[in-house]
Parts: C-alpha cells; structure tokens; sequence
C-alpha cells in the first residue's frame, strides 16, 4: 500500500469550511419562497380516547392556513416497518408524542400559537409501561387487531445444543442486564421542508439518513393519499448529526408532505429541542437474561440469552435491531452452542429506533460483563479468557459468517499494553481497570433486499471531476473518503473533486448510512467508477500521446507516458479534445457495487457483511467509596478497521463514539416515567461536556481487509459498542461490585457497595 | 406571545418608578437567564421587562470593608474575583460553576438569589458568609439577613417593586476558609443535585496556623490534620449551609452547633455530616433519589469542612495546585 | 411597538426595528438572515447560538435584542476575511477534523475566539472552561480542544 498520495492521508473535510464558515445550510435554514411553517399537537395523556377535538379556534387565527387532524389522513394510511402508525391518530392515543393535529401559518408563531387553541378531551385509558407487564396474559392490547403485545418478528437464533453444552461446562455465569433508553441528541433537530409543483410531484428537503428508501416511503404515501405516477424527489441539506435517528421516516414528514398538499405551499416542519427529544426514536431498553460458560481452560461451551425489547406504542425499523444483536450473540468469540430469542414488546412508551450500534450496544453489554463473571468463576484473568477464545481470521461463526480479516487479538493486547493491565488489575483499591470487546458488520450488511450503492463520475472540459454517489454525508466524512478514493484511482488533486451526494433526483441509488457501510460499500463503488472512467479516459490520451495504455499514469491531473516523462498531457486537453471533435464524446462511467454478501435465511444464517470490524477497549477507572462517583482516568479505544482510508476522520469517529458510549455507561437516560418523558433538555438529559472527557487514545489497528476499498472496513458505529461493559468491568476490578443496569449511576455504585457491606441504604 | 415593551433604566429610582407604573406587571430583568427561559416556556408573560442590566449602581464589588457586592455583578465577574478567591472562596467555587461559561459571562448573583431556586449555587455559599441583602424599596434601604430573605421555594421577601441592590458580607481574616461543593452528575452545565458549603475559623493557642512544612503542601488533608492533632486547632466559628436538600436553601445548624468550639479532627467532620444529613429534608425527584441526596450531604458536608479548613492551613494553593480538589 | 436600535455586528454599524421581545439569535436568523449562527436548544443549554458581545462569549438565545443597542457583537459571518480567507481559528477547525456535523461549530468557534482574542496561549484548562457551554455530539471535543490548542502555537 506504498506510494500512495491520498489514501491513508490526514485530509481535511471536503465540507469542514463551509461549517466552520457557518455558510452550510441545514433544514433549519431554508427558506423557500411563500413557505408556511407546520407545528405539531401532541397528545396529552400516554393513552386515551379522544372524545373531541376542536381545531375550529386554531383554524379562525389570522396567518393560519391550514389545520389538520386524524381525519384528514387519506385512506387511513399508515406507515412503519409494520404499518401500524399513522401520522396523525385519530379515535385513540397511544403514547404523549402520538400527533394529533398540525397546523401550517405564515410565521413559526403563529403556528405554535395556534396549536395552543386547539380543543381536545380525552378520556384516560389506563396504560402499559413495562414490557414484562404488557407479555402478560391478559394484558390489554394495544393495537387491537393484533392478539398479542408481543410483535410477530421470528427473532430466534439456535445453534448447536446448549442444553448439552451447559451439563458439559466446568463453569457457569449466569445472570440479567438491563439497559435504558438513551436518545442520539443531534446538535440539529429534525425537520423537512415539503413543496408540490403544478404536477403534484413532491419535493422534499430533509435530513434523512436513506434518501432512497425514504423516497419510496414517500411514494408510498403518495399513491395511498390517491396520488398516483407521481415523481418524489429528496433534496438533503447539510446534516446536524444523524446517528441512526434518521433511519426511517417519521411522521412530521408525512404531515409536512400533507399540510403541503392542502395548502398548494411549502411547508416546514423543524423540530424544537423539546420535540427532538419527545418525538425522535430512542434506543431501546433491554432486559436481558444471559448464561455463558466455559470448559476447565476456560474455552466457551456456549451462550443463552433472552431478551425482552420496549418497543413502544409503534413500530420502526428498530424492530430489527435483534438482527443485529445477534452478530455478537453468535460471533463475538469463537462460541459453538448459541441460543437466542428476542421479543419486542408494544408498550405505551415511545417506540424505539436505531442508534448507532443498531442493538449491539444492548447485546454487548450483557455478554461482555457476563463473560467477566464467567473469568472470575473460572478464576482466569479477564484478558486470558478473551484471548483464548478471540476471533480469527478464516472463520466461519455459527451464523455463518465467514471472517475474512480480524484484527481482534491484536486490539486487546494494545489495550493490555497501554492499559497496563499487569500491574493494575485485580488490586481492588477504589482504582480498577476492564475491558470489552466488539464484533461489528464492517462491510456492509444485507438488511434489505439491496445493499448496494451507485456512483457515475463525470469529467468536464476544464478537467474537473464530478463524483455523484448515492451515499449520504451526516457529518462522518463519506464525502470525503470518497474523493480520496477517487483521487488516489485517477491521479487528480482532491480540489479538482467536487462531490454531489444529497439529490435523488441526481444521485443513484444506495440503501442509507447505516450499518457502518458507506466507505466500504460507497467506497467500494467510487473505486469501480473512477477505474471505469480512468479506462476511458487512458484510452484517449493513448491515442493522442501514441503510447499503450499500460504506458500512462496520471498525477495531479496530468496523464503521462512512464517511459518518457516529457509525453504528457493534461486531463483537460484529453477531455477537449475527445469532446471537441466529429462524433465527439464526453466523459461518464456509471458503478453499481453491490457487496456479494448474504441476507438470512430461515434460521437467521448468512454471511450478513463481507467483512467485519473488530475493537477493544480498555479503561481504568477510580471509584469514590463515599459518593459512587466514577471516573475515568485512562480510555484505550483500539480498532481494527482494515485500512485507515482517512486517520484523521477516523479518530474522530472512535473519539465520539466512544463518549457517546461513556454517556450511555455513566449517566444518560432518558426518564419516561409512566408514559411522560421527564427530562427533555439538555440540561436534565446527561449528555457529556467538554468537562466530562476522559483521557482517551484512538488506537487504529490495520488488517487489510480485501475485499474493502484499499483494505478499508467500517468504523461508523463500533465506537460505543463495547464502551460501557468494559467500564462496568473496570469498576467490579475498583471495587468488587457488579453493576448490571446501565448506566452506572452513583447511585446504584453506592448501593451496591453499602449492600456489599451489609449496611441498608 | 403578546409583545411588551423594554424598559432600560439607569438608577435604581428609575427602574422602581418603571415598575410602578407597570401596575405590577412589569418583572425585573438581569442576566435574563432565568426570566427569559420563562418566557420562552410561556410559563411568564410579562408586561413590560425592566432591565437592570445598565443601573450603575448594582455593579460594584467593594472590599473596602468586608464584601459588598453589587446584584448585578456577574457570575463570571465573582468566580474571576482575586479578594473573593482568597477570602469569599465557598462565594467563588460557586460562582465559578454555574452552567456555563457563557451563562456566567450574563447571569447575575442577584437573579440567582431572588429567583430562590432551592438549586441557586450561590445561596448556600452567602449563608455561610453571613451575607446580608440590601434591598431598596419606595421607603428607602434595609438589609436582610440572608437566611431571612429565603422564605420557601421561589419566594424571597420581597415587597412589591424592591430591588436588589446587593450583598454585604463581614470582613474574614486568614483564620477563616470556606468551601462550596456543588455535587453534580456532569462537569459542566449542570444544577447541582446538592450543594454544601461550610465557613470555619480557627484558632490555635499560641503559634501561628499556616502550614509551613514543605511536604505538608502536597500531602493529602487528612495526613495533614493528623500533624495538627496535639497543636489543639480548634474550631472558633463555623457555618454550613444546604442546597437541594429542603424546601429552601438552608443552614445546618445543629451540625454548626456541634462543630464550634471543638478540636478539629477528620472523625469529628464525620460526626457532624451525620448531624448535617440528619438536619436536612431531601425529596425524590428527576435530579437524584432522596436517600441519596441524604447521603451525600452527610459526605459532602464533611468535605466542604475539610476543605475549608484545608484553605486555612495551606492557603497558598497556587503552588500546588494538583493537591486542590 | 418596533423600536429603533442601533449597533455594530461584525464591525459594521446597523440599524433596525425591533420587537422588544425579541432575542439577538431571533434578529440574526429571522431578521438579518444570518444563518451561521445556529440555534440547538434555545435555553442557553448547548451553545450553538454563541455570539461575542464586548469581547464576551454570550448565548444569543438568551440575548433580548434591546440589550445589543450600542454594543458591539461578532457572529461567525464576522470571521472570515474579505477576501475569503479563514480566520486562523476556522482554519485550525478545518485542519485538525474538528468539524464533523457541523452544527456546533460556529457556536464552538466563537467561544474559542473569544478566549484566544483575550488569552492566546490559553491551557487545557482555559479551553475546556471556554468550550463549556457548547455540547457538541459528533466529535467527542478531542479534535476540537487540539484545533484551539494549535491557533495558540500549543501543538
Ligand atoms: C443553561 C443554564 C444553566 C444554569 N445553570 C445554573 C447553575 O448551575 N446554578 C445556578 O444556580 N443557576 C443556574 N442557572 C440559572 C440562572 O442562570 C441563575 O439563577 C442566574 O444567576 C440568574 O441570574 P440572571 O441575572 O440571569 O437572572 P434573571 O433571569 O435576570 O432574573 C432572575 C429573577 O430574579 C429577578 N431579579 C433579578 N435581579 C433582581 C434584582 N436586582 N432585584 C430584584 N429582583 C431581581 C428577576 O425578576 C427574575 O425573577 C442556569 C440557567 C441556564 C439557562
Ligand atoms: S441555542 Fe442558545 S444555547 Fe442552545
Ligand atoms: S460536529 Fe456535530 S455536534 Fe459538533
């Protein structure tokens, strides 16, 4: 991987002046011309019958220009990965940010005024809150047509016979875990922009993470709003931050695209800071129930685990988040006896969603402090158990995954070294040091019927090269990757590179950023264009500098003979001149990379990603007996990530992910007391500070992954993934008390320590 | 949200002439940190907003005799404050960490107090300070001793149109040390989930007290004390005081009681956090559990005193700094 | 019930008619349509809005607009030269990959600025006091400490 100019190098963000110019423009900043700004109403009650609703007030406001409820939803449309939401409910209410009406005016002002004048009674339906409640027999339902609240998703993954395993293991740990709800916080809030020309094609701005997939949920919508043929089109403006929030579409967009349709205006619908907390999908809680063991060398037998998921009072693509779970559950460690089985579970709470990690934070969490459990009963040193049973390369995991590259024996031992794990293990003196490890898709992964993406670049006259890839940029950097991967391919400076990528109506298809896919995946399909259009470009300049094509290179522009320096010719001229002439031409090549990884089948089986990215991290941390405080004094955050395309970038994705994990470890959660959401701020809600950094080092471990653009694997999401079991670990070695319900309190270390030492709290 | 009208005085007479107009709807207006978080959620509609942001007279500090500080000096302004560092220091641990930099650059001491938050960071540290409010009213001035200003959660006694003029606190000598601790969840933008602060003064028969033992300086307090123990260091004059942890910010008397006149030592701050703790009336809430709450004053509380004291014997902490909490 | 202020943005004189209930972000985003600076909560709890009034880092959300009469206030649209050069703390953003998202950044560049413009050598500690106010969610402030750290001459 020699020589090259500027894969592997240290680039700024294509798009890094234009914020930090403060000339980018997010959905907060769009004006269009004659736009109306939408507001929401939100129910009152977590569940209820509305008994009447009188909009006629809100309607009567000067400035307002349309107002509309449940009854005003087509056709009773509805949308979510199980259609059961519709955008605006009518009849009955199942959580307090199920939307009830919207309105549309001339000023946001009067908007939100006029959503305080609407007229609702209800009558209190009493609620479910805790998913084991809602499982139980008996329990009301809360969507009537269905016959249980427990969703009709197959999540279930059984290899081997554990039952077998578990008679046959030397030891046991056994034990449950919990999580909370924690929400993605993005700086900028959600909102679209909705506009219909004459034609009633819509056009819609938006943040969303799945331009293409969102478009057709969009044109779902259309043809069941009796809209048919119609053309959708998703314009993205720059991304205050995605994280998974942006995954799915959500019911503002559909109440935008019809307070739009109603008043023949464009109509904006930003999301305040209350509603980004209130009516944005969190993170599910999970209760989980996990066994693990191992043989008298501490060899793993095998892994149970039941999980219970909150899904809330409607369902989103993070119903899948199980799917995702299991990556871990069967592959993180070389474990040949699994069984999982998950349920989600319909509750009044706020339905659940992806956020980085997609679930296996979750999983992590439980099998990653269980296996410390595991080591102690086993009385084998945490690191020793990891590496006895680490992954390698050249595997095939239970579900069938076929391990290419694997750098994970190479990330503990960074964490051991710079941890010093020798000497400050098991010393139990208030200071402590654990650690975790993760198993992520890293190149790509097969949720969908396509998991592909496309990239057409095209050459102008003046040499200039336009990349235009379905992928989407939230703030990661993909557009830049990509227009390192083009300039190394064709030999161009990245200032020549302009790259288009948030256009439907442009950009070919791709199916979102998620599963950490986009530099493999879009990466992977700007390599294949730029080599396509390199092809074409060569051969022109073959025949003007009368020189094979095996005989030129390019540099900076400029196309060369590798014999004889002096044969040279700009890539501008190539261009003129095959443009410029009898039957001229100009430059395109199109790419679809459609990764040859696998779905599921039956039995949740399948090569899910192509490659997949491995991590440790390690930290040590010292725990206040007296107060339950803990602190983090060293975070070691080592991954295997095939080839760093862009260390710079990519430090920047293991330094956020990884405090996002130390908020999810040690203080964020959202409180959803009884259905009502208690601390929708930021003030209450415990995202970290710049004060709340620990002393942190990015470890980036190379594997050279082949099948990934020069070597590259994803890293997007296994940042946070195994940062709250390794504290939790760390904190048992400070001081012998095992917190299994994140996050780590002080509160819950106290307890824990004054129940160790008998004393009541 | 109607409109109203913006009013910006620049005498006290002024801004009360203002208010009385207003027929009493109009609302004071400092820093705005708290008065226009209200409006935006609508829980205030004020009819008129009368700034006191540009009345000269509410911007002094004055350490010509003890400390006399003006209510619209700004957090920022006391945190970065040398006499108040050194003499006030519970006044500017407290200040020093009020949400944010640029909340402290705006919010005013007086807007803290009178908005009577029982979560106001600086109230616990005036109540340890002996800290009296001048208040300027139709009938001219009076001082208030401030544990009589608080009356109970958001209400101080104030009468209708008085201002705040400011604070005036006694003079301390290098006897005397104070500490606040703000126990928060977070480092930064963050109200605290209790507060704790403590004033002591000290006596010591015959020698001077400072700790003049180089390795004193980097030893930690308890190790320090332990030096002391036969010197007979005793406790002339203490205060603690309480946030979070009642209806109001409050005094922990008893523990004050229990701690004066008494030969300090690490086990005897032990004693009076139980006291404190037993003093205090916490409540479950989204913020912290009241068990918890109760815990941690009896923790803190101990602290708070260890670390004043600490101020007194080793005051020249920017030597060594690392030492410092 | 407009008023007329006056005062300096971005070393500029002006000029405007103001609802009293207005905030300074309200006038800069609404008004002006000075979208640079952003607003991510509009309770002084994350930043975004930061603007400098008389040398001081200050929330704009919190700001009432009557406040700005005869003072002077920089927002992030001040720092770039005429001639399209970056300011040194911008530049320092871009080149160190302290911008992610970007949504807090003009927030954090103003806090920063301040700071360097009273302390240009500031520490560790001045800089995290400086930077916070401003939640940043993508970056993990890594990058953004070592790119404030570097206009100093610190790295
Ligand atoms: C993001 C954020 C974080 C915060 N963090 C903290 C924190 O950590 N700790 C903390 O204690 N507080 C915190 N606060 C609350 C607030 O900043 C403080 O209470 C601040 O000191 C209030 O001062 P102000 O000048 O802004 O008050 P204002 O909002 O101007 O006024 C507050 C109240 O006092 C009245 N008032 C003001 N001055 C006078 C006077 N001179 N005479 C009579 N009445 C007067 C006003 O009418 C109003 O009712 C925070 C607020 C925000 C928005
Ligand atoms: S918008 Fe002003 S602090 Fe968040
Ligand atoms: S860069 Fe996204 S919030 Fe800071």
């Amino acid at each position: 991987m020699e020589g090259l100019k500027y894969v592997g190098k240290r680039i700024p963000k294509k798009d890094a002046p234009l914020k930090a110019t403060g000339q980018a423009v997010y959905i907060q900043d769009l004006k269009l011309p004659g736009m109306l700004y939408g507001k929401i109403l939100y129910s009152k009650y977590p569940h209820a019958k509305i008994l009447r609703l009188d909009v006629s007030k809100a309607a009567a406001l000067p400035g307002v220009r349309a107002v509309l409820t449940g009854a005003d939803v087509p056709n009773n449309f509805k949308f979510g990965f199980l259609k059961d939401n519709p955008p605006l409910k009518s009849g009955k209410v199942l959580s307090t940010r199920d939307e009830i009406a919207a309105v549309a005016a001339i000023t946001q002002e009067i908007a939100d005024e006029a959503v305080d004048l609407i007229e609702v009674e209800y009558e209190e339906l009493p609620g479910i809150f805790d998913p084991i409640e809602a499982m139980k027999e008996g329990a009301a339902l809360l969507h009537e047509e269905t016959k249980s609240n427990v969703l009709k998703l197959p999540w279930k993954f059984v290899n081997g016979d554990v039952e077998a395993a578990k008679k046959e293991s030397a030891f046991i740990a056994e034990d449950s875990y919990t999580t909370q709800w924690v929400t993605h916080c993005c700086l900028g809030t959600s909102g679209c922009v909705a506009s219909f020309d004459v034609s009633n094609n819509l056009t819609i701005y938006s943040n969303t993470q799945i331009p293409s997939l969102a478009q057709n949920d969009f044109l779902e919508a259309l043809k069941v709003f009796g809209l048919k043929n119609k053309r959708v089109r998703v314009i993205q403006n720059t991304i205050g931050g995605g994280f998974g929030s942006k995954l799915d579409t959500y019911a503002y967009e559909y109440i935008a695209i019809l307070l739009a349709l109603r008043t023949r205006k464009p109509v904006k619908v930003v999301f305040s800071r209350e509603e980004e907390f209130l009516a944005t999908s969190p993170r599910q809680p999970t209760i989980t129930r996990i066994s693990q063991g191992c043989d008298g060398n501490g060899k793993l037998t095998f892994r149970e685990i039941e999980m219970v998921l909150d899904n809330g009072a409607y369902t989103s693509w993070g119903a899948t988040t199980p799917s995702v779970m299991m990556v871990p559950i069967s592959s993180l460690y070389k474990v040949p006896n699994i069984k999982y089985t998950a349920k989600c579970v319909y509750t009044n709470n706020t339905y659940s969603q992806a956020f980085r990690g997609y679930g296996n934070p979750q999983a992590t969490f439980a099998i990653e402090s269980c296996l410390d459990e595991l080591a102690i009963k086993a009385g084998i040193d945490p690191v020793e158990i990891r590496r006895i049973n680490a992954n390698e390369p050249g595997e095939v995991t239970p579900q069938n995954f076929r391990i290419t590259s694997c750098g994970l024996k190479d990330c503990i031992e960074e964490v051991v070294n710079r941890l010093d794990w020798k000497n400050k293990h098991g010393k139990r003196n208030g200071r402590g040091v654990g650690m975790a490890s993760l198993i992520h898709v890293g190149g790509a992964a097969r949720v969908y019927k396509s998991d592909g993406c496309g990239t057409i670049i095209k050459v102008d006259d003046n040499g200039k090269v336009d990349v235009i890839t379905g992928s989407s940029e939230i703030g990661q950097g993909s557009e830049t990757i990509i227009a390192q991967i083009v300039a190394e391919v064709l030999g161009v400076g990245m200032d020549d590179i302009n790259v288009i990528n948030n256009d439907t109506d442009v950009c070919p298809w791709d199916v979102g950023v998620h599963a950490s896919r986009t530099t493999f995946v879009a990466g992977n399909s700007a390599l294949g264009a730029a080599e396509k259009i390199k092809a074409q470009i060569m051969e022109i300049a073959a025949k003007n500098l009368g020189e094979p094509v095996e005989a030129l290179d390019m540099q900076d522009g400029v196309i060369f003979s590798k014999n004889d320096r002096e044969k040279n010719i700009p890539l501008a001229k190539v261009l003129r001149k095959a443009h410029y002439t009898l039957g001229g031409r100009m430059l395109v090549a199109e790419n679809f990379y459609d990764p040859p990884n696998e779905n599921f089948d039956q039995t949740f089986r399948g090569n899910l990603s192509v490659a997949y990215a491995y991590g440790t991290h390690g930290v040590e941390v010292e725990v206040d007996r007296e107060t339950g405080q803990v602190k983090i004094l060293n975070y070691i955050a080592a991954h295997d990530v095939g080839k760093a395309i862009n260390p710079m970038l990519l430090e920047g994705q293991i330094y956020g992910g990884g405090l996002q994990g130390v908020g999810y470890a040690l203080g964020e959660r959202m409180i959803w007391d009884r259905g009502y959401l208690k601390n929708g701020n930021f003030l209450d809600y415990k995202m970290p500070t710049v004060r709340d950094i620990p002393p942190v080092q990015a470890v980036i471990v190379e594997s050279d992954e082949q099948a990934g653009p020069f070597g590259a694997k994803g890293i997007g999401e296994p940042g946070l993934v195994p940062t709250a079991p390794a504290i939790a670990n760390a904190v048992y070695d400070a001081v012998g008390v095992r917190i299994k319900d994140l996050p780590i309190t002080p509160e819950k270390v106290l307890r824990a320590l004054k129940e160790k030492e008998g004393q009541k709290v | 949200m109607g409109s109203f009208e913006y009013y910006k005085p620049e005498s006290v007479a002024e801004a009360m002439a203002l208010m009385e107009g207003s027929g009493g709807k109009g609302v004071y207006i400092s820093g705005g940190t708290d008065v226009m978080v209200l409006i935006r959620q609508r829980k205030l509609s004020p009819g008129c907003l009368i700034s006191l942001r540009n009345v000269r007279d509410l911007d002094y500090v004055d350490t010509s005799s003890g400390l006399a500080v003006g209510s619209a000096v700004t957090h920022n302004a006391i945190a970065k404050n040398d006499l108040i560092q050194k003499r006030y220091t519970a006044l500017s641990d407290a200040a020093s960490k009020v949400g944010s930099l640029q909340i402290r650059n705006v919010a005013t001491m007086g807007g803290n107090i009178c908005n009577a938050a029982p979560s106001a960071d600086t109230a616990c540290p005036l109540l340890v300070l002996d800290a009296s409010v001048v208040i300027a009213g139709k009938s001219g001035e009076r001082a208030v001793p401030i544990d009589e200003f608080f009356l109970g959660p958001n209400k101080v006694a104030l009468g209708p149109g008085e201002i705040v003029k400011g604070f005036a606190m006694p003079a301390f000598s290098e006897k005397t040390g104070s500490a606040y601790i703000k126990h928060t969840r977070r480092q930064a933008m963050d109200l605290p989930m209790l507060g704790v602060a403590a004033r002591v003064t000290i006596r010591i028969d015959g020698n001077e007290i400072g700790c003049r033992d180089a390795l004193c300086t980097i030893d930690n307090i308890s190790n320090v004390l332990k030096r002391f123990e036969d010197e007979k260091l005793v406790c002339e004059d203490a205060r603690i005081a309480l946030g979070v942890v009642a209806p109001r910010p409050m005094r922990a008397k008893k523990a004050e009681t229990a701690l004066k006149g008494k030969v300090i030592s690490e086990g005897l701050f032990e004693e009076i956090g139980e006291i404190a703790a037993s003093e205090c009336q916490p409540r479950d809430s989204i913020r912290g559990e009241a068990w918890y709450r109760r815990d941690m004053v009896r923790v803190l509380t101990k602290r708070a005193i260890l670390r004043a004291v600490d101020r007194v014997i080793r005051p020249d902490d920017t030597i060594w700094p690392e030492r410092l909490w | 019930m407009k008023k007329e202020i006056t005062f300096t943005l971005n070393n500029e004189k002006i000029n405007i008619e103001a609802d009293p209930k207005w905030t300074l972000l309200y006038v800069l985003r609404e008004v002006l349509e000075m979208t640079g600076t952003k607003e991510g909560c509009g309770y002084g709890e994350c930043g975004a809005c930061t603007v400098i009034i008389d040398g001081q880092a200050v929330n704009s959300c919190l700001y009432p607009v009557m406040e700005a009469e005869g003072r002077s206030i920089v927002t992030i649209e001040g720092l770039m030269a005429k001639n399209g050069e970056l300011d040194p703390i911008q530049k320092a953003f871009v080149d160190e990959g302290a911008v992610q998202c970007g949504f807090c950044i003009p927030g954090m560049i103003m806090s920063a600025k301040a700071l360097l413009d009273r302390k240009p050598k500031p520490t560790d500690e001045e800089i995290k006091e400086s930077i916070e106010g401003n939640l940043c969610r993508c970056t993990g402030y890594v990058k953004i400490i070592d790119a404030i750290k570097s206009v100093g001459g610190g790295r």
